[in-house]
């Protein structure tokens, strides 16, 4: 394959890529699949840096990657931990629910009708009681379930 | 004991030190002993003056040189390399470069004893004058700084520097005058000195310019191939000013360093701030209004009148200026009735009578003038000193009407005053006398030619008349008669405090022997000032001491006259004098004198006025115009920022989806320039 | 001419074949996503596909046109046989059919598991995309990093964060369309700057490409460059360009994954009981 052709091939697949994350980070309101999609667009960054490295026979496209690993490591590590946080907060890891920062004049983001669950009611594997059934509590349980 | 070039250093150098130290430490821990540092350093200045003195009297004037003058250069303050001036007449001139430089000459040397003394006695004389005043450290700090401002004014050598510290004394002048700012009188007082002294100080400024492109330098002296403006190069060759300023300019530089000198010294048209300025403590108008700052434009038309002898029509204008100030000022002086306000129109009329001496363009004339600024100083300063000890036993009443006969509660103050006001009268043989007649003398000699100086003597002849009639009158009034104090002060009158009388006392007897014991000695001493002892001034001759037996017979008389019809008219029931303030009052001559001619009036309607029109156009302007622009561009970004707002869902996809909604227009757009 | 080159030249000249392939390919996106109970999940598979196989073609095409048919040793009609034969450009385009396709299906999934679990598969293709390259520490580091450490933790938080059955939040999408047309038009955009920069084709006595493009296919190029980002020592360039140009830039990283860990820590320690608690009692 010619040094060109390979270029532009990783290019549009980086672009791809790139664009591919963006639908999921600017639609999907799951805010673990956002960030998924977040690296995604990272990745297509990545591909397009890598391939000008080697079209330029530059070491700057490779190093440049390894920085934004680092930076997606650092990313992830805060992210999930802000995650926790705020799904401790309102029980689900729905983004819409966050827009306390909109202006004060600005009605509150109001969810279209919530379509049901058209997923079939999972059969979950049962094993044979072994021992005895430990005490639960039922607030307890309550309170542990309560935001799921 | 001393060089001469620390010498020259340290009497500047004291006050300041004081100054600072007063400044710095007076009101936390001086104190009400604020004034110690003060006293010392102006008495130490006093003495080095007076070593001072004695080392350039001593000296005498080479064959090589014109005058006597000795120059030391501190540093240089600027240097701007080619930024000279360059004309025909003069070398190329390649820096710009001023230094700081004293010199120390006759006049200067004359100067500074005489100022550093009168503020020595005044520092003593304001401990007991100011004394429990909340800002007694402040006054004494603003009097150091005033010392140290004048001693340099008179020891510079250089016209920037000049112009620096003639502003520095401005300075002094107006906080001092304004020292009680509470006072909306002395604050408006200190402000009018400030702004009028402005006007003059305008025309000075711009004289400095045309010197500064006629001889490309300021410098007084010669410095290494910079000849200087008054240097000996120039003055031993005076042919070379009428080379070097021709035509107008040499009408012109004379004329607005004279508008400078008119701001300073009170002089018509701009002296309608000395009268307002008595607002001040006393002590202050005695130094700086009476004294010495005042007579700084005396000083400066000396130190240049190689320029001036340059076009006859400059000395005119000097001599009309100086006789018609003195005649106006007497005759507002005539109907005063506060005290100070008569000295202060007195101090007017006598620095007028100065004018008209330098104006008269003859050596004799410019030592008359100097020979007057000097015995004017110690008798003025007693004089004022004197009504300040009035002040002092009257709770601050000086209005004359409200007291009388005070000779019997204040006898020291009484003998002083008197002294004093016969010195100022011309009374032989006090200190005026013999000031007055050379400058009258002097006159006469112009008068011979006839012309306008015939007037100016016949003008100065009732000056003098007028001076003692109203001196006489505020003698009488204040002094003689029955004891009248007013109700406020009861039976508190009372003698001032030996820290007030002491200095009254060694002024008085200043007052009595300055005038006959330097007579001839002081003009033969400063005629040794380079700028007075080249020819362009000097003439062939010199300076050649006649006695007038016919001026002198003259002036006395009128003296005489003017003090015994003052007696005729305030001593006794004034029934008289009432009859001839209701005459007066008939034909409108009384108001006139009493308002001083309506001076404040006119100036009230001609400049106050319109510029306060102006002020207020441009609040306008300021107020709709700008701050319309200022609010409209305040007003555009939150117009925008209302309809932005609405898009302010707060949902965060919505900011991801505006970004890239930018990055896909950018990309756009460079597809668009750089493809379609 | 071969027909290739016919079809592209009429193709490449105007631009709308990549606005149509941009515009499937956002329709296949849309129709893709999950929109509560709305169907046609697998139309948009089709769309989408079809999108991107013009996509290829275009690339292709002009790839063609740009090099000369003649000069160009990939021939992608006759190639597409020889390719069977598990040829060089078989790998990457199996690499890169992976990596697209299971991105897409990482984004468009509902079970946030699924989605976790097509990104890992969508980072193996870019690691394979990597080592193709030659870029093989990346290829090793990408797996290491994402899809050993991130990924995983990202699957232990939706194992502790996740409800029964599918959320109301991953059954609907946030304005669909207007995300998917503006991807589309990115993605377009994007392929028709590089393709109007890198395949420009010849017009008259111009040549074919730009003359920095035929510079770089010189052989004294690839001899050089084998020595240098293509070595066998790779790794030690990495390392040389790394520890001497970049070492500020190391050193600041380090301390960034530092601050980050800190960060991290405070962060989750700041989750208390009673921030739970107070949300049920409201």
């Amino acid at each position: 394959m010619l040094e060109v052709q390979l270029l532009y091939n990783y290019l549009v697949i980086g672009a791809l890529l790139f664009g591919i994350g963006l639908v999921g980070l600017l639609s999907r309101r799951n805010m673990l699949i956002m960030f998924l999609a977040a690296e995604m667009m990272l990745q297509g960054v990545s591909l397009s840096l890598v391939a000008f490295g080697r079209f330029h026979n530059d070491w700057g496209g490779t190093t440049l990657v390894i920085l934004i690993l680092t930076v997606a490591a650092c990313e992830a590590a805060i992210l999930l931990a802000l995650v926790q946080c705020l799904f401790h907060r309102t029980g689900n890891l729905d983004i819409a629910v966050w827009h306390d920062l909109r202006d004060a004049n600005q009605p509150k983001f109001i969810d279209q009708e919530v379509p049901g669950d058209d997923a079939a009611k999972p059969e979950w594997p049962t094993l044979t009681p072994a021992g005895i059934e430990p005490e639960v509590d039922a607030d307890e349980a309550l309170e542990h379930r309560i935001h799921v | 004991m001393f060089e001469t070039k620390s010498l020259m250093v340290l009497i500047p150098a004291l006050p300041l030190a004081a100054a600072i130290i007063v400044g710095l430490l007076g009101r936390r821990w001086l104190k009400e002993y604020s004034h110690v540092p003060v006293v010392l350093a102006l008495a130490g200045s006093c003495v080095f003056s007076l070593l001072l003195l004695k080392d350039i009297s001593n000296r005498e004037p080479d064959a090589k040189q014109v005058g006597v003058e000795v120059t030391h250069t501190l540093w240089t303050w600027a240097a701007i390399p080619a930024a000279g001036v360059t004309t025909p007449q003069i070398k190329a001139t390649p820096n710009f470069q001023i230094d700081i430089t004293l010199r120390a000459d006759p006049l200067t040397c004359m100067m500074l004893p005489m100022v550093t003394f009168i503020a020595t006695l005044v520092a003593i004389y304001a401990m007991g004058y100011m004394h429990g005043d909340p800002g007694y450290w402040r006054f004494y700090a603003y009097v150091g700084l005033f010392v140290f401002s004048m001693t340099m004014l008179v020891s510079v050598s250089n016209f920037a520097l000049l112009y620096v510290f003639w502003e520095a004394v401005g300075v002094c002048s107006y906080l001092l005058i304004g020292f009680w700012f509470e006072k909306p009188e002395a604050a408006a007082a200190g402000k009018k000195a400030f702004l009028v002294n402005r006007v003059g100080d305008f025309g000075f400024a711009f004289g400095l310019f045309l010197i500064w492109v006629s001889f490309g330098t300021l410098n007084f002296h010669d410095a290494g191939d910079v000849q200087g403006v008054l240097g000996q190069t120039l003055l031993a060759n005076p042919a070379r000013y009428a080379e070097i300023i021709t035509g107008s300019v040499a009408l012109a530089i004379p004329l607005l360093l004279m508008v400078g000198a008119c701001g300073k010294s009170a002089q018509f048209p701009l002296h309608v701030w000395l009268p307002d300025a008595m607002e001040g403590p006393t002590p202050v108008s005695a130094l700086i209004h009476a004294a010495t700052m005042v007579t700084a434009g005396v000083y400066m038309v000396t130190r240049c009148s190689p320029l001036f002898m340059l076009d006859p029509r400059a000395q005119l204008v000097v001599a009309c200026i100086g006789g018609f100030t003195a005649l106006l000022a007497g005759l507002i002086a005539l109907t005063q009735t506060d005290l100070k306000r008569v000295l202060a129109y007195s101090t007017v009329s006598q620095l007028g009578y100065m004018f008209l001496a330098l104006g008269t363009g003859s050596l004799a004339g410019i030592v008359a003038g100097m020979f007057h600024l000097f015995t004017h100083a110690f008798f003025k300063a007693l004089l004022f000193l004197g009504a300040g000890s009035v002040m002092h036993g009257m709770h601050h009443i000086i209005d004359m009407r409200r007291f009388s006969g005070l000779r019997r509660v204040m006898p020291w103050t009484c003998l002083t005053f008197l002294i004093g006001s016969l010195a100022l009268a011309g009374i032989v043989p006090l200190a005026g006398f013999w000031s007055k007649d050379q400058v009258l003398a002097a006159v006469h000699d112009r008068a011979h030619d006839g012309g306008p100086f015939v007037y100016l003597y016949y003008s100065a002849v009732l000056t003098a008349f007028l001076t003692a009639f109203y001196t006489a009158r505020a003698f009488f009034m204040t002094f003689m008669g029955p004891l009248v104090v007013p109700h406020e002060v009861g039976d508190h009158a009372h003698e001032s405090p030996p820290a007030m009388v002491f200095p009254l006392v060694v002024l008085a007897i200043c007052s009595i022997f300055v005038g006959i014991t330097f007579d001839h000695s002081l003009g033969d001493f400063i005629v040794r000032t380079p700028s007075l002892a080249c020819t362009l001034v000097a003439g062939e001759h010199g300076l050649e001491h006649h006695f007038h037996w016919d001026i002198a017979a003259i002036s006395t008389v009128v003296a005489v006259l003017g003090i015994a019809i003052a007696a005729y008219f305030y001593l006794g029931d004034r029934r008289q004098i009432n009859a001839l303030t209701r005459i007066m009052q008939g034909v409108r001559l009384y108001g006139l004198s009493n308002r001083k001619f309506f001076f404040d009036e006119i100036y009230h309607v001609l400049f106050v006025l319109p510029l306060k029109g102006l002020a207020a156009l441009s609040y306008l302007i300021d107020r709709w115009l700008v701050d319309g622009l200022v609010n409209l561009c305040g007003w555009i970004p939150r117009a925008v920022g209302a309809v932005l707002r609405n898009i302010q869902t707060g949902v965060v996809q919505f900011y991801a989806l505006a970004m890239v909604l930018g990055l896909a227009l950018l990309i756009g757009t460079l597809l668009v320039w750089k493809v379609g | 001419m071969s027909a290739a080159a016919l079809l592209a030249t009429t193709l490449i000249t105007p631009q709308w074949p990549y606005a149509l392939a941009a515009l499937l390919f956002a329709a296949g996106m849309w129709l893709l996503l999950p929109r509560g109970a709305a169907r046609g999940r697998r139309l948009g598979a089709g769309v989408c596909l079809a999108g991107l196989a013009l996509l290829t073609l275009l690339v292709h095409c002009g790839m063609v046109v740009a090099c000369g048919e003649e000069s160009c040793d990939v021939k992608w009609l006759p190639a597409l046989s020889t390719s069977l034969g598990l040829g060089e450009d078989f790998v990457f385009l199996t690499l890169a059919a992976v990596t697209v396709a299971s991105a897409i299906a990482s984004v468009t999934f509902r079970k946030p598991v699924y989605c976790a679990i097509w990104f890992a598969l969508c980072l193996m293709g870019v690691a394979g995309l990597f080592l193709y390259q030659g870029a093989q520490f990346l290829g090793v580091a990408t797996i290491v990093v994402y899809a050993g450490a991130i990924l995983v933790t990202i699957l232990f938080v939706l194992m502790l964060a996740t409800p029964e059955g599918h959320a109301y939040y991953d059954r609907l999408s946030w304005e669909a369309p207007l995300s998917s047309v503006l991807a589309g038009v990115l993605v377009g955009l994007l392929t028709i700057t590089t393709a109007s920069a890198l395949t420009t084709p010849p017009t008259g006595d111009k040549p074919a490409a730009p003359a920095w493009l035929a510079a770089k296919t010189t052989d004294a190029y690839h001899a050089e460059r084998s020595k240098n980002i293509l070595n066998d020592n790779h790794l030690a360039g990495i390392g040389r360009e790394l520890f001497s140009k970049h070492l500020i830039a190391v050193e600041v990283a380090g301390t960034l994954l530092l601050v980050a860990l800190v960060g991290a820590v405070a962060i989750a320690q700041s989750i208390g009981p009673t921030a739970s608690a107070t949300k049920r009692d409201s």
